[in-house]
C-alpha cells in the first residue's frame, strides 16, 4: 500500500503531462460558433458591385448557401479562391460573398481577373454585418440551409478536405 | 555634476550589454502600460462621465476574438477597433454593462468576456480547483493517521 502512495505523484505527474501535450497539438484554435442554429442576422449595405444597390437579408433567397467572408488583403482568401470556384461549378450550392474591409476597386479588379464564384458580394466596410455574425479574421466561410439557419462554420481556408468533413452532409439533407 | 552623472549612466548602460538590454526591455514595458491606459478622448466623445468609464471598463473587461491574449484596450487590430465602436455605439445608446456583454457573447460566444458563466461546459474550471484541494487534504490525512 505504501508503495502506491509513494508512486502517486509520480503517477499524477505523469499523467498531466500527457494531458498538457495532447492539448498541445490540438491545432484547432476555432472559436466557439454563438451563431450555430440561428437565422442569418439582419443586415442592411450595398452591394459591392454597385453601392447603390442595397442589399438585405431577404436577397439571400437561393438556398442552400455558403456566405464567404474575403478580402484582397487576406492572402489564405487567394488560396481558396481557385476552390469556390470549383465548388460553383459542380455543386447545386449559391455562394455569397461577403466583402470584408477592403478597397472596392481592387475587390472587383480581383474578380475581373480570378473569375466570381459569388452570386453577389455583400460590400461591408465598416465591418458590421462582421460583427453580427462573429467574424474575426478572413477567410471564414458559413453554411445556411435550405431554411436558413446557419449550420456550420469555418475559419480559415476552405478546401476538398474541409468541404468533406465539416460541409458536405448539410448539403445532402 | 548632474550632467556628469548622466553620462556616466549611459556609458554603463553602453558596456554592459545585458544591462543595456533589461534597460530597453523594461521602458517599452512601460510605455506598452501606459498605451493601454491612455485613450484618446476625442476618438471616444462622451456626454456623461458615467458612459465613458462604463465604456473604457467595458474595454479592459472584453477580450480580443483576433489576438486572444489582450483585451479590447490593449489591441489595436481591425477587428478590435471595430469592436470598440460596436461598444462605444451601444454604450452611447445607454445600454448597460449586462446588455453589452450579452449582445457581444450572443455574436463571439463567451470567448468574449475574461470572466466565463458557470454552466455545465465550465464546471470543471470553476470546481476543479476546490475538488483539487478537498482530495489533496483527505489524502494527507489519511496518510497522517497512518489509515492507509
Amino acid at each position: 500500500m505504501k508503495k502506491i502512495i509513494d508512486a502517486l505523484p509520480l503517477v499524477v505527474f505523469a499523467l498531466l503531462i500527457i494531458v498538457l501535450f495532447s492539448f498541445l497539438s490540438d491545432k484547432d484554435d476555432q472559436l466557439e460558433t454563438a451563431l450555430i442554429d440561428s437565422s442569418f442576422p439582419d443586415f442592411n449595405l450595398g452591394a459591392l458591385s454597385d453601392e447603390s444597390r442595397l442589399l438585405t437579408k431577404r436577397d439571400i433567397i437561393k438556398l442552400p448557401a455558403l456566405i464567404n467572408v474575403w478580402a484582397t488583403w487576406c492572402i489564405a482568401c487567394r488560396v481558396e479562391h481557385p476552390f469556390l470556384m470549383k465548388l460553383k461549378e459542380e455543386s447545386r450550392l449559391t455562394i455569397y460573398g461577403l466583402n470584408y474591409k477592403d478597397n472596392k476597386f481592387k475587390a472587383l479588379e480581383l474578380l475581373e481577373r480570378d473569375g466570381n464564384p459569388f452570386e453577389f458580394s455583400i460590400y461591408d466596410f465598416e465591418g458590421r454585418l462582421a460583427i453580427d455574425l462573429g467574424v474575426y479574421g478572413a477567410p471564414e466561410t458559413f453554411f445556411i440551409d435550405k431554411n436558413g439557419l446557419i449550420r456550420e462554420r469555418h475559419v480559415g481556408v476552405i478546401d476538398e478536405r474541409v468541404w468533406e468533413e465539416k460541409f458536405s452532409k448539410y448539403l445532402n439533407e | 555634476m548632474k550632467e556628469c552623472g548622466k553620462k556616466n549612466f549611459l556609458n554603463i548602460l553602453m558596456n554592459k550589454p545585458f544591462l543595456f538590454l533589461l534597460f530597453i526591455i523594461f521602458s517599452l514595458q512601460v510605455s506598452v502600460e501606459e498605451g493601454q491606459v491612455n485613450f484618446d478622448n476625442d476618438a471616444y466623445p462622451f456626454t456623461s462621465e458615467i458612459k465613458e468609464s462604463l465604456f473604457y471598463s467595458l474595454l479592459n473587461e472584453l477580450r480580443c476574438p483576433k489576438c486572444q491574449s489582450s483585451n479590447l484596450a490593449g489591441s489595436n487590430s481591425p477587428i478590435s477597433n471595430d469592436l470598440k465602436r460596436e461598444v462605444y455605439e451601444l454604450v452611447v445608446e445607454g445600454k448597460s454593462s449586462k446588455q453589452i456583454k450579452d449582445h457581444l457573447v450572443d455574436r463571439y460566444g463567451n470567448f468574449i468576456i475574461y470572466n466565463p458563466p458557470i454552466e455545465p461546459a465550465t464546471y470543471a474550471l470553476w470546481f476543479g480547483p476546490f475538488i483539487l484541494i478537498l482530495l489533496s487534504a483527505l489524502l494527507i490525512i489519511l496518510v497522517r493517521k497512518r489509515i492507509i
